[in-house]
Protein backbone atom coordinates (compact mmCIF):
# COMPACT_ATOMS: atom_id res chain seq x y z
CA UNK A 1 0.00 0.00 0.00
CA UNK A 2 1.12 3.50 -0.95
CA UNK A 3 0.01 6.41 1.05
CA UNK A 4 0.05 9.68 -1.11
CA UNK A 5 -0.40 12.80 0.15
CA UNK A 6 -1.52 16.10 -1.70
CA UNK A 7 -0.77 19.79 -0.21
CA UNK A 8 -4.04 21.50 -1.84
CA UNK A 9 -2.89 24.62 -0.08
CA UNK A 10 -2.89 27.95 -2.09
CA UNK A 11 0.42 27.70 -2.93
CA UNK A 12 0.76 24.65 -4.26
CA UNK A 13 -2.86 25.11 -5.65
CA UNK A 14 -0.73 27.86 -7.94
CA UNK A 15 1.75 25.60 -8.46
CA UNK A 16 -0.43 23.08 -10.61
CA UNK A 17 -1.16 20.18 -7.34
CA UNK A 18 -4.69 19.37 -9.34
CA UNK A 19 -2.47 18.22 -12.33
CA UNK A 20 -1.04 15.60 -10.19
CA UNK A 21 -4.51 15.11 -8.84
CA UNK A 22 -5.26 14.21 -12.51
CA UNK A 23 -2.50 11.72 -12.80
CA UNK A 24 -3.91 9.58 -9.82
CA UNK A 25 -7.54 10.00 -11.28
CA UNK A 26 -6.24 8.08 -14.67
CA UNK A 27 -4.74 5.08 -13.40
CA UNK A 28 -5.89 1.81 -13.72
CA UNK A 29 -8.04 0.89 -11.15
CA UNK A 30 -6.53 -1.58 -10.12
CA UNK A 31 -3.42 0.56 -9.23
CA UNK A 32 -5.81 3.16 -7.77
CA UNK A 33 -6.83 0.41 -5.14
CA UNK A 34 -2.80 0.34 -4.13
CA UNK A 35 -2.72 3.48 -2.93
CA UNK A 36 -4.10 5.87 0.21
CA UNK A 37 -4.83 9.16 -1.35
CA UNK A 38 -4.90 12.36 1.26
CA UNK A 39 -5.44 15.88 1.03
CA UNK A 40 -3.19 17.84 3.27
CA UNK A 41 -3.40 22.02 3.90
CA UNK A 42 0.34 22.75 3.83
CA UNK A 43 3.86 21.24 4.61
CA UNK A 44 5.41 24.74 5.37
CA UNK A 45 7.33 23.83 2.55
CA UNK A 46 5.54 26.35 0.35
CA UNK A 47 7.90 28.34 -1.93
CA UNK A 48 8.41 24.95 -3.87
CA UNK A 49 5.23 23.74 -4.29
CA UNK A 50 3.39 21.72 -5.34
CA UNK A 51 4.78 19.35 -2.52
CA UNK A 52 3.42 16.11 -1.86
CA UNK A 53 4.52 13.23 0.16
CA UNK A 54 4.74 9.85 -0.67
CA UNK A 55 4.91 6.74 1.72
CA UNK A 56 6.32 9.47 4.39
CA UNK A 57 8.89 11.20 2.12
CA UNK A 58 8.28 14.93 0.58
CA UNK A 59 8.84 15.49 -2.89
CA UNK A 60 8.95 19.06 -3.76
CA UNK A 61 8.74 20.60 -6.96
CA UNK A 62 6.34 17.77 -8.13
CA UNK A 63 5.55 17.23 -11.72
CA UNK A 64 3.42 14.82 -13.22
CA UNK A 65 6.03 12.82 -14.98
CA UNK A 66 8.18 12.66 -11.77
CA UNK A 67 4.90 11.19 -9.66
CA UNK A 68 4.24 8.88 -12.71
CA UNK A 69 7.65 7.65 -12.21
CA UNK A 70 7.73 7.21 -8.80
CA UNK A 71 3.82 5.45 -8.68
CA UNK A 72 5.45 2.83 -11.91
CA UNK A 73 8.43 2.09 -9.66
CA UNK A 74 6.31 1.35 -6.53
CA UNK A 75 3.19 -0.15 -7.61
CA UNK A 76 2.50 -3.69 -8.54
CA UNK B 1 -7.04 24.68 -19.03
CA UNK B 2 -4.22 23.37 -20.09
CA UNK B 3 -1.77 21.71 -17.17
CA UNK B 4 0.13 24.00 -15.49
CA UNK B 5 3.25 24.75 -17.18
CA UNK B 6 6.43 25.70 -16.37
CA UNK B 7 5.46 29.56 -17.74
CA UNK B 8 2.47 29.54 -15.66
CA UNK B 9 4.61 28.86 -12.59
CA UNK B 10 7.08 31.40 -13.37
CA UNK B 11 4.90 34.00 -13.69
CA UNK B 12 2.99 32.72 -10.74
CA UNK B 13 6.16 33.09 -9.05
CA UNK B 14 7.11 36.37 -9.96
CA UNK B 15 3.66 37.92 -8.86
CA UNK B 16 3.97 36.07 -5.45
CA UNK B 17 7.45 37.31 -4.40
CA UNK B 18 6.11 40.71 -5.50
CA UNK B 19 2.85 40.55 -3.83
CA UNK B 20 4.90 39.14 -0.36
CA UNK B 21 7.38 41.72 -0.59
CA UNK B 22 5.03 44.64 -0.82
CA UNK B 23 3.45 43.10 2.24
CA UNK B 24 6.34 42.77 4.15
CA UNK B 25 7.41 46.69 3.27
CA UNK B 26 10.77 45.52 1.45
CA UNK B 27 9.98 45.81 -2.17
CA UNK B 28 12.35 48.67 -2.93
CA UNK B 29 15.14 47.26 -1.51
CA UNK B 30 14.16 43.34 -2.89
CA UNK B 31 12.89 43.54 -5.76
CA UNK B 32 15.90 42.74 -8.06
CA UNK B 33 16.46 39.35 -5.87
CA UNK B 34 13.70 38.13 -7.34
CA UNK B 35 16.28 37.89 -10.65
CA UNK B 36 18.04 35.31 -8.85
CA UNK B 37 15.33 33.30 -6.73
CA UNK B 38 12.56 32.68 -10.08
CA UNK B 39 15.79 31.86 -12.56
CA UNK B 40 18.06 30.09 -10.79
CA UNK B 41 22.08 29.61 -11.58
CA UNK B 42 21.17 26.42 -11.07
CA UNK B 43 18.63 25.94 -14.06
CA UNK B 44 16.39 24.70 -15.27
CA UNK B 45 17.37 26.52 -18.45
CA UNK B 46 14.64 27.35 -21.12
CA UNK B 47 16.56 30.12 -22.73
CA UNK B 48 20.37 29.86 -24.25
CA UNK B 49 21.42 31.09 -20.74
CA UNK B 50 20.77 32.89 -18.00
CA UNK B 51 21.26 36.25 -18.62
CA UNK B 52 18.53 36.00 -21.38
CA UNK B 53 16.61 34.15 -18.73
CA UNK B 54 17.27 36.98 -16.32
CA UNK B 55 16.47 39.66 -19.32
CA UNK B 56 13.31 38.21 -20.17
CA UNK B 57 12.44 38.23 -16.13
CA UNK B 58 13.22 42.20 -16.11
CA UNK B 59 10.62 42.52 -18.39
CA UNK B 60 8.00 40.20 -17.27
CA UNK B 61 8.44 42.30 -13.00
CA UNK B 62 8.00 45.49 -14.74
CA UNK B 63 4.47 43.96 -16.36
CA UNK B 64 3.73 42.96 -12.91
CA UNK B 65 4.37 46.34 -11.83
CA UNK B 66 2.55 47.68 -15.01
CA UNK B 67 5.57 49.91 -15.41
CA UNK B 68 6.98 51.16 -18.74
CA UNK B 69 9.78 48.55 -20.30
CA UNK B 70 12.40 50.87 -20.49
CA UNK B 71 12.59 51.59 -17.12
CA UNK B 72 14.70 50.22 -14.14
CA UNK B 73 13.37 47.90 -11.63
CA UNK B 74 14.23 49.77 -8.84
CA UNK B 75 12.55 52.63 -10.47
CA UNK B 76 9.36 50.35 -11.80
CA UNK B 77 8.71 49.43 -7.85
CA UNK B 78 8.84 52.90 -6.65
CA UNK B 79 6.32 53.58 -9.06
CA UNK B 80 4.33 50.83 -8.48
CA UNK B 81 4.52 51.59 -4.80
CA UNK B 82 3.83 55.16 -5.32
CA UNK B 83 0.09 53.50 -6.76
CA UNK B 84 1.46 54.53 -10.15
CA UNK B 85 0.12 52.68 -13.40
CA UNK B 86 1.97 53.45 -16.67
CA UNK B 87 -0.44 54.44 -19.94
CA UNK B 88 0.44 51.03 -21.50
CA UNK B 89 -1.67 48.49 -23.36
CA UNK B 90 -2.98 45.86 -20.86
CA UNK B 91 -1.66 43.22 -23.05
CA UNK B 92 1.98 43.18 -24.28
CA UNK B 93 4.46 41.35 -26.54
CA UNK B 94 7.35 41.43 -24.25
CA UNK B 95 10.01 42.54 -25.96
CA UNK B 96 12.98 40.36 -25.20
CA UNK B 97 10.92 37.62 -24.50
CA UNK B 98 9.83 36.87 -27.72
CA UNK B 99 11.52 34.15 -29.85
CA UNK B 100 10.65 35.34 -33.02
CA UNK B 101 9.86 31.59 -34.05
CA UNK B 102 11.22 31.71 -37.45
CA UNK B 103 8.65 29.59 -38.97
CA UNK B 104 8.20 29.45 -42.39
CA UNK B 105 4.38 29.26 -43.25
CA UNK B 106 4.19 25.87 -45.76
CA UNK B 107 6.29 23.30 -46.05
CA UNK B 108 6.67 20.02 -48.02
CA UNK B 109 6.98 17.22 -46.00
CA UNK B 110 8.26 13.70 -46.63
CA UNK B 111 5.06 12.90 -47.97
CA UNK B 112 5.89 14.55 -51.18
CA UNK B 113 6.50 11.20 -53.64
CA UNK B 114 7.42 13.93 -56.72
CA UNK B 115 4.19 12.62 -58.58
CA UNK B 116 3.64 13.30 -61.95
CA UNK B 117 0.73 15.81 -61.74
CA UNK B 118 2.84 18.23 -60.00
CA UNK B 119 -0.59 19.56 -58.79
CA UNK B 120 1.48 22.42 -56.75
CA UNK B 121 4.00 24.21 -59.56
CA UNK B 122 0.75 24.23 -61.45
CA UNK B 123 -1.22 26.21 -58.96
CA UNK B 124 1.70 28.42 -57.48
CA UNK B 125 0.99 31.73 -59.07
CA UNK B 126 4.93 33.05 -58.24
CA UNK B 127 6.38 29.72 -59.83
CA UNK B 128 7.85 29.51 -56.98
CA UNK B 129 7.93 25.81 -56.47
CA UNK B 130 10.70 23.57 -58.44
CA UNK B 131 11.87 20.12 -57.91
CA UNK B 132 14.80 19.89 -56.24
CA UNK B 133 16.26 16.48 -54.84
CA UNK B 134 13.15 14.07 -55.95
CA UNK B 135 10.46 16.38 -54.31
CA UNK B 136 8.74 19.81 -54.40
CA UNK B 137 10.76 22.64 -53.12
CA UNK B 138 9.38 25.85 -51.95
CA UNK B 139 11.52 29.15 -53.09
CA UNK B 140 10.95 31.43 -50.02
CA UNK B 141 11.88 34.10 -51.65
CA UNK B 142 9.11 33.83 -54.31
CA UNK B 143 6.55 32.73 -51.85
CA UNK B 144 3.49 34.66 -51.00
CA UNK B 145 2.34 32.28 -48.62
CA UNK B 146 -0.97 32.30 -50.61
CA UNK B 147 -1.75 28.58 -49.61
CA UNK B 148 -2.89 27.55 -53.03
CA UNK B 149 -0.18 24.60 -53.59
CA UNK B 150 -0.86 23.27 -50.12
CA UNK B 151 -4.82 22.85 -51.10
CA UNK B 152 -3.76 21.38 -54.48
CA UNK B 153 -1.62 18.25 -53.53
CA UNK B 154 -3.28 14.90 -53.38
CA UNK B 155 -1.41 13.82 -50.81
CA UNK B 156 -1.69 16.53 -48.04
CA UNK B 157 1.70 16.90 -48.30
CA UNK B 158 2.36 20.45 -48.17
CA UNK B 159 2.10 21.41 -44.28
CA UNK B 160 0.98 24.98 -43.34
CA UNK B 161 2.30 25.83 -39.69
CA UNK B 162 1.46 28.79 -37.96
CA UNK B 163 2.44 30.47 -34.21
CA UNK B 164 0.99 29.65 -31.79
CA UNK B 165 0.22 33.23 -30.99
CA UNK B 166 -1.29 33.78 -34.53
CA UNK B 167 -3.67 30.46 -34.63
CA UNK B 168 -4.84 31.41 -31.43
CA UNK B 169 -6.19 34.79 -32.28
CA UNK B 170 -9.56 34.80 -33.81
CA UNK B 171 -9.03 38.10 -34.85
CA UNK B 172 -6.18 38.40 -36.67
CA UNK B 173 -4.74 41.15 -34.26
CA UNK B 174 -1.47 40.22 -33.66
CA UNK B 175 1.16 39.08 -36.72
CA UNK B 176 4.92 38.75 -36.94
CA UNK B 177 6.74 42.05 -37.56
CA UNK B 178 9.90 42.42 -40.23
CA UNK B 179 12.25 40.75 -37.88
CA UNK B 180 9.54 38.28 -36.97
CA UNK B 181 8.72 39.59 -33.72
CA UNK B 182 4.99 39.43 -32.89
CA UNK B 183 3.11 42.97 -33.26
CA UNK B 184 -0.33 43.21 -31.37
CA UNK B 185 -2.49 45.74 -33.43
CA UNK B 186 -4.40 47.47 -30.81
CA UNK B 187 -7.10 48.85 -33.37
CA UNK B 188 -8.08 44.79 -33.65
CA UNK B 189 -7.13 43.53 -30.59
CA UNK B 190 -10.15 43.16 -27.82
CA UNK B 191 -7.60 41.94 -24.97
CA UNK B 192 -9.12 38.58 -24.61
CA UNK B 193 -5.78 37.06 -23.29
CA UNK B 194 -6.14 33.81 -25.89
CA UNK B 195 -2.61 34.96 -27.19
CA UNK B 196 -1.13 35.30 -23.90
CA UNK B 197 -2.46 31.68 -23.04
CA UNK B 198 -0.85 30.09 -26.05
CA UNK B 199 2.33 31.68 -26.49
CA UNK B 200 4.63 28.56 -24.92
CA UNK B 201 7.38 31.26 -24.07
CA UNK B 202 5.19 33.37 -22.22
CA UNK B 203 6.13 36.43 -24.34
CA UNK B 204 3.04 38.12 -23.90
CA UNK B 205 1.91 39.40 -21.14
CA UNK B 206 -1.17 41.47 -19.13
CA UNK B 207 -0.43 43.93 -16.59
CA UNK B 208 -0.88 43.47 -13.15
CA UNK B 209 -1.92 45.96 -10.49
CA UNK B 210 -1.42 43.60 -7.51
CA UNK B 211 1.37 46.16 -5.98
CA UNK B 212 -0.82 48.94 -6.42
CA UNK B 213 -3.86 46.98 -4.63
CA UNK B 214 -1.81 45.74 -1.85
CA UNK B 215 -0.92 49.70 -1.36
CA UNK B 216 -4.08 50.56 -0.67
CA UNK B 217 -4.87 47.57 1.70
CA UNK B 218 -1.57 48.90 3.65
CA UNK B 219 -2.56 52.59 3.76
CA UNK B 220 -6.24 51.33 5.84
CA UNK B 221 -8.49 52.38 2.84
CA UNK B 222 -11.46 50.67 2.62
CA UNK B 223 -11.00 48.23 -0.13
CA UNK B 224 -13.62 46.21 -1.52
CA UNK B 225 -13.30 42.76 -3.35
CA UNK B 226 -15.61 42.03 -5.71
CA UNK B 227 -15.76 38.83 -6.72
CA UNK B 228 -17.16 37.78 -10.34
CA UNK B 229 -19.48 34.62 -10.16
CA UNK B 230 -16.84 32.25 -11.58
CA UNK B 231 -14.81 32.37 -8.55
CA UNK B 232 -16.67 29.35 -7.32
CA UNK B 233 -13.77 26.40 -7.12
CA UNK B 234 -10.52 28.53 -8.13
CA UNK B 235 -8.96 28.27 -4.84
CA UNK B 236 -9.10 24.63 -5.07
CA UNK B 237 -12.24 22.40 -5.24
CA UNK B 238 -12.81 21.81 -2.18
CA UNK B 239 -12.56 25.06 -1.14
CA UNK B 240 -15.74 26.65 0.32
CA UNK B 241 -16.77 30.23 -0.51
CA UNK B 242 -16.60 30.90 2.83
CA UNK B 243 -13.26 30.21 3.33
CA UNK B 244 -12.69 32.67 0.46
CA UNK B 245 -14.27 35.69 2.08
CA UNK B 246 -12.55 34.34 5.02
CA UNK B 247 -9.47 34.85 3.67
CA UNK B 248 -10.05 38.03 1.79
CA UNK B 249 -10.61 39.79 5.04
CA UNK B 250 -7.47 38.34 6.51
CA UNK B 251 -5.17 39.48 3.97
CA UNK B 252 -6.72 43.39 4.56
CA UNK B 253 -10.27 43.93 2.38
CA UNK B 254 -12.77 45.84 3.95
CA UNK B 255 -15.42 43.28 2.04
CA UNK B 256 -16.22 41.27 0.15
CA UNK B 257 -18.85 41.10 -2.48
CA UNK B 258 -20.76 39.33 -5.34
CA UNK B 259 -20.60 40.46 -8.79
CA UNK B 260 -23.29 37.79 -9.33
CA UNK B 261 -25.87 40.41 -7.53
CA UNK B 262 -24.59 43.17 -10.26
CA UNK B 263 -25.91 40.26 -12.69
CA UNK B 264 -29.10 39.94 -11.20
CA UNK B 265 -29.70 43.87 -12.18
CA UNK B 266 -28.07 43.52 -15.55
CA UNK B 267 -30.49 40.18 -16.25
CA UNK B 268 -33.82 42.36 -15.31
CA UNK B 269 -32.57 45.40 -17.86
CA UNK B 270 -31.47 43.26 -20.35
CA UNK B 271 -35.09 41.48 -20.43
CA UNK B 272 -36.61 44.88 -19.86
CA UNK B 273 -35.02 46.44 -22.75
CA UNK B 274 -35.61 43.71 -25.27
CA UNK B 275 -39.27 43.77 -24.70
CA UNK B 276 -39.14 47.59 -25.55
CA UNK B 277 -36.74 46.72 -29.12
CA UNK B 278 -39.13 44.21 -30.06
CA UNK B 279 -42.19 46.69 -29.37
CA UNK B 280 -39.96 49.33 -31.16
CA UNK B 281 -37.37 48.61 -33.97
CA UNK B 282 -37.59 44.79 -33.31
CA UNK B 283 -34.01 43.32 -35.10
CA UNK B 284 -30.95 41.65 -33.03
CA UNK B 285 -30.17 42.26 -29.60
CA UNK B 286 -27.12 41.11 -28.15
CA UNK B 287 -25.28 40.77 -24.54
CA UNK B 288 -22.94 43.34 -23.39
CA UNK B 289 -21.81 41.61 -20.16
CA UNK B 290 -18.26 40.25 -22.23
CA UNK B 291 -16.12 42.99 -22.93
CA UNK B 292 -14.20 40.83 -25.17
CA UNK B 293 -17.25 40.13 -27.37
CA UNK B 294 -18.36 43.93 -26.97
CA UNK B 295 -14.76 45.04 -28.36
CA UNK B 296 -14.95 43.01 -31.30
CA UNK B 297 -18.41 43.75 -32.34
CA UNK B 298 -17.05 47.33 -32.01
CA UNK B 299 -13.74 46.59 -33.70
CA UNK B 300 -14.98 44.04 -36.72
CA UNK B 301 -18.38 44.73 -37.05
CA UNK B 302 -19.22 48.17 -36.06
CA UNK B 303 -22.19 48.18 -38.28
CA UNK B 304 -23.73 45.93 -35.80
CA UNK B 305 -22.41 48.60 -32.23
CA UNK B 306 -26.30 49.08 -32.18
CA UNK B 307 -27.35 45.94 -31.58
CA UNK B 308 -25.36 45.45 -28.61
CA UNK B 309 -27.51 46.08 -25.38
CA UNK B 310 -26.94 49.67 -24.26
CA UNK B 311 -26.28 47.84 -20.72
CA UNK B 312 -23.02 48.34 -18.58
CA UNK B 313 -21.57 44.78 -17.35
CA UNK B 314 -22.26 43.21 -14.03
CA UNK B 315 -18.91 44.51 -12.78
CA UNK B 316 -19.57 47.90 -13.54
CA UNK B 317 -23.15 47.51 -11.79
CA UNK B 318 -21.88 45.94 -8.88
CA UNK B 319 -19.62 48.77 -8.61
CA UNK B 320 -21.38 51.36 -8.82
CA UNK B 321 -23.39 49.98 -6.03
CA UNK B 322 -20.89 49.71 -3.64
CA UNK B 323 -19.34 53.88 -4.69
CA UNK B 324 -22.93 54.86 -4.05
CA UNK B 325 -22.90 53.01 -0.62
CA UNK B 326 -19.56 53.91 0.30
CA UNK B 327 -17.99 56.98 -2.38
CA UNK B 328 -14.57 56.29 -0.25
CA UNK B 329 -14.50 52.73 -0.93
CA UNK B 330 -11.90 51.53 -3.44
CA UNK B 331 -13.48 48.92 -6.08
CA UNK B 332 -10.94 45.76 -7.01
CA UNK B 333 -13.15 43.64 -9.69
CA UNK B 334 -11.36 39.99 -9.12
CA UNK B 335 -12.53 37.51 -12.19
CA UNK B 336 -11.42 35.14 -15.03
CA UNK B 337 -10.74 37.81 -17.39
CA UNK B 338 -7.74 40.30 -19.23
CA UNK B 339 -10.65 42.18 -21.32
CA UNK B 340 -12.10 43.26 -18.04
CA UNK B 341 -9.21 45.30 -17.16
CA UNK B 342 -9.40 47.39 -20.20
CA UNK B 343 -12.96 47.84 -19.65
CA UNK B 344 -12.25 49.34 -16.21
CA UNK B 345 -10.61 51.83 -18.01
CA UNK B 346 -13.53 53.35 -19.26
CA UNK B 347 -15.17 53.50 -16.17
CA UNK B 348 -12.64 55.50 -13.89
CA UNK B 349 -13.80 56.28 -10.36
CA UNK B 350 -15.86 53.05 -10.68
CA UNK B 351 -14.31 50.49 -11.12
CA UNK B 352 -10.47 51.23 -9.81
CA UNK B 353 -8.66 48.35 -10.21
CA UNK B 354 -9.41 44.54 -12.14
CA UNK B 355 -7.23 41.63 -10.66
CA UNK B 356 -7.37 37.64 -12.05
CA UNK B 357 -8.15 34.68 -9.73
CA UNK B 358 -4.77 34.05 -10.36
CA UNK B 359 -3.56 37.84 -9.37
CA UNK B 360 -5.81 37.20 -6.65
CA UNK B 361 -4.43 33.79 -5.53
CA UNK B 362 -0.47 35.26 -5.89
CA UNK B 363 -1.70 38.29 -3.31
CA UNK B 364 -3.27 36.03 -0.84
CA UNK B 365 -0.26 33.61 -0.79
CA UNK B 366 2.01 36.70 -0.76
CA UNK B 367 -0.17 38.07 2.67
CA UNK B 368 0.91 34.61 4.19
CA UNK B 369 -2.45 33.09 3.73
CA UNK B 370 -3.95 29.64 2.83
CA UNK B 371 -7.38 29.41 1.78
CA UNK B 372 -7.72 25.95 2.87
CA UNK B 373 -6.79 26.50 6.32
CA UNK B 374 -9.61 29.17 7.09
CA UNK B 375 -12.57 28.05 8.86
CA UNK B 376 -15.69 29.04 6.75
CA UNK B 377 -18.06 31.52 7.83
CA UNK B 378 -21.55 31.09 6.50
CA UNK B 379 -21.74 32.08 2.78
CA UNK B 380 -25.07 32.62 1.05
CA UNK B 381 -25.19 33.92 -2.12
CA UNK B 382 -26.41 37.37 -2.24
CA UNK B 383 -27.06 37.03 -5.98
CA UNK B 384 -29.93 35.18 -7.60
CA UNK B 385 -29.41 31.63 -9.33
CA UNK B 386 -30.18 33.87 -12.46
CA UNK B 387 -27.01 36.29 -11.67
CA UNK B 388 -24.68 33.29 -10.36
CA UNK B 389 -25.25 31.40 -13.41
CA UNK B 390 -23.71 34.35 -15.97
CA UNK B 391 -20.31 32.96 -15.18
CA UNK B 392 -21.00 29.80 -17.63
CA UNK B 393 -21.81 29.92 -21.24
CA UNK B 394 -25.52 30.29 -21.54
CA UNK B 395 -26.03 31.05 -18.35
CA UNK B 396 -26.55 34.75 -19.30
CA UNK B 397 -29.28 33.50 -21.87
CA UNK B 398 -30.74 31.49 -19.65
CA UNK B 399 -31.10 33.98 -16.70
CA UNK B 400 -32.52 37.13 -19.66
CA UNK B 401 -35.05 34.07 -20.83
CA UNK B 402 -35.80 33.25 -17.33
CA UNK B 403 -36.45 37.35 -16.47
CA UNK B 404 -38.32 37.28 -20.08
CA UNK B 405 -41.11 34.55 -19.02
CA UNK B 406 -41.80 36.11 -15.53
CA UNK B 407 -41.98 39.78 -17.19
CA UNK B 408 -43.35 39.05 -20.47
CA UNK B 409 -44.20 36.05 -21.46
CA UNK B 410 -45.37 36.15 -24.61
CA UNK B 411 -42.67 37.88 -26.28
CA UNK B 412 -40.72 35.48 -28.72
CA UNK B 413 -37.36 34.56 -28.27
CA UNK B 414 -35.09 33.30 -31.12
CA UNK B 415 -32.03 33.01 -29.29
CA UNK B 416 -28.46 31.52 -30.83
CA UNK B 417 -25.48 32.32 -28.80
CA UNK B 418 -21.22 31.69 -28.96
CA UNK B 419 -18.35 30.74 -27.55
CA UNK B 420 -15.11 32.00 -28.99
CA UNK B 421 -14.89 35.45 -30.48
CA UNK B 422 -14.29 33.77 -34.23
CA UNK B 423 -17.79 31.69 -34.17
CA UNK B 424 -19.44 35.01 -32.54
CA UNK B 425 -17.83 36.76 -34.93
CA UNK B 426 -19.10 34.41 -38.16
CA UNK B 427 -22.57 34.04 -36.38
CA UNK B 428 -23.24 37.75 -35.73
CA UNK B 429 -22.04 38.27 -39.82
CA UNK B 430 -24.80 35.20 -40.38
CA UNK B 431 -27.32 37.07 -38.89
CA UNK B 432 -26.92 40.43 -40.31
CA UNK B 433 -26.73 38.76 -43.64
CA UNK B 434 -30.03 37.32 -43.41
CA UNK B 435 -28.74 33.60 -43.43
CA UNK B 436 -29.39 32.71 -39.93
CA UNK B 437 -32.82 34.53 -37.92
CA UNK B 438 -32.18 35.33 -34.34
CA UNK B 439 -33.56 38.15 -32.55
CA UNK B 440 -31.39 37.34 -28.91
CA UNK B 441 -27.54 36.71 -29.19
CA UNK B 442 -25.31 35.61 -25.89
CA UNK B 443 -21.23 36.50 -26.84
CA UNK B 444 -19.19 35.19 -24.70
CA UNK B 445 -15.07 35.15 -26.13
CA UNK B 446 -14.02 32.38 -23.64
CA UNK B 447 -14.76 28.75 -24.41
CA UNK B 448 -17.18 27.55 -21.62
CA UNK B 449 -18.36 31.27 -21.08
CA UNK B 450 -16.37 33.15 -18.04
CA UNK B 451 -15.24 29.80 -16.38
CA UNK B 452 -13.07 29.35 -19.30
CA UNK B 453 -11.11 32.40 -19.04
CA UNK B 454 -7.87 33.57 -19.08
CA UNK B 455 -6.71 34.20 -15.39
CA UNK B 456 -8.87 31.15 -13.85
CA UNK B 457 -7.03 28.65 -11.74
CA UNK B 458 -9.12 25.53 -11.97
CA UNK B 459 -9.97 23.48 -15.55
CA UNK B 460 -13.32 25.18 -16.68
CA UNK B 461 -14.89 21.62 -17.00
CA UNK B 462 -14.82 21.13 -12.88
CA UNK B 463 -15.45 25.02 -12.10
CA UNK B 464 -19.41 24.45 -14.57
CA UNK B 465 -20.64 22.37 -12.66
CA UNK B 466 -19.35 23.96 -9.24
CA UNK B 467 -21.16 27.30 -11.17
CA UNK B 468 -24.10 25.64 -11.54
CA UNK B 469 -24.52 24.07 -8.29
CA UNK B 470 -23.77 27.37 -6.70
CA UNK B 471 -26.55 28.87 -8.32
CA UNK B 472 -29.13 26.04 -7.98
CA UNK B 473 -28.32 26.43 -4.35
CA UNK B 474 -28.53 30.86 -4.13
CA UNK B 475 -31.58 31.06 -1.83
CA UNK B 476 -32.97 33.56 -4.17
CA UNK B 477 -34.12 32.19 -7.29
CA UNK B 478 -34.86 34.93 -9.25
CA UNK B 479 -33.28 38.50 -10.25
CA UNK B 480 -36.50 40.11 -10.79
CA UNK B 481 -37.24 39.23 -7.15
CA UNK B 482 -33.62 39.76 -5.35
CA UNK B 483 -33.91 42.08 -2.47
CA UNK B 484 -30.58 42.68 -2.63
CA UNK B 485 -29.93 43.90 -6.00
CA UNK B 486 -30.50 47.03 -6.39
CA UNK B 487 -33.14 49.31 -8.04
CA UNK B 488 -31.81 50.17 -11.94
CA UNK B 489 -33.49 53.57 -11.79
CA UNK B 490 -30.67 54.69 -8.83
CA UNK B 491 -27.46 53.54 -10.85
CA UNK B 492 -27.96 54.32 -14.34
CA UNK B 493 -26.61 51.15 -15.90
CA UNK B 494 -26.59 52.18 -19.37
CA UNK B 495 -23.39 52.62 -21.02
CA UNK B 496 -24.08 55.58 -22.80
CA UNK B 497 -25.41 57.76 -20.50
CA UNK B 498 -22.45 59.45 -18.63
CA UNK B 499 -22.83 58.76 -14.84
CA UNK B 500 -22.52 61.26 -12.22
CA UNK B 501 -22.60 62.56 -9.00
CA UNK B 502 -21.23 59.66 -6.29
CA UNK B 503 -19.77 57.56 -8.85
CA UNK B 504 -17.18 60.24 -9.87
CA UNK B 505 -14.99 60.15 -6.37
S1 LIG C 1 0.70 25.29 0.52
FE1 LIG C 1 1.69 23.46 -0.07
S2 LIG C 1 3.38 23.47 1.26
FE2 LIG C 1 2.33 25.21 1.92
Amino acid sequence: MLTVELCMGTSCHLMGVQDLVAVLETLPAEQREQIEIKGVTCFKNCGKGPNIRINGELISNATPDRLLEILQANLA
Amino acid sequence: MPEINEITKIRRKVLTEIAQMTFEGRLQTDVENILQSVVTDEGPRYRCCVHKERAVLQDRIKSALSQPMNSTIPEAAAAALDGNIAPAPIIQVLPVACDQCPLDRFIVTDACRNCLAHSCIASCPKKAISVVANRSFIDKSKCVECGLCKRSCPYGAILEISRPCERACELGAITADKARKAVIDYDQCVHCGACKIACPFGAISDRSMIVQVIQRIKAGRRVYALLAPAFIGQFGVQVRPGQVRASLLKVGFHDVLEVSVGADAVAVEEAREFIERTKTKGGLMTTSCCPAFVGMVEKHLPSMKENVSSLVSPMVAAAMNVKKNDPEGIVVFVGPCIAKKSEAERYPGIVDYVLTFEELATTIVGAGVNVTEMTASEFASAGSKDGNIFAKAGGVLQAVENVLAQLAPDVQVAAERCEGLGNCKKCLQEIEAGKRSANFFEGMACTGGCVGGPGVLTDSRVTAKLVENFANAAPEKSAVTNPNSEPLETLGLHRHHKTSGAADS
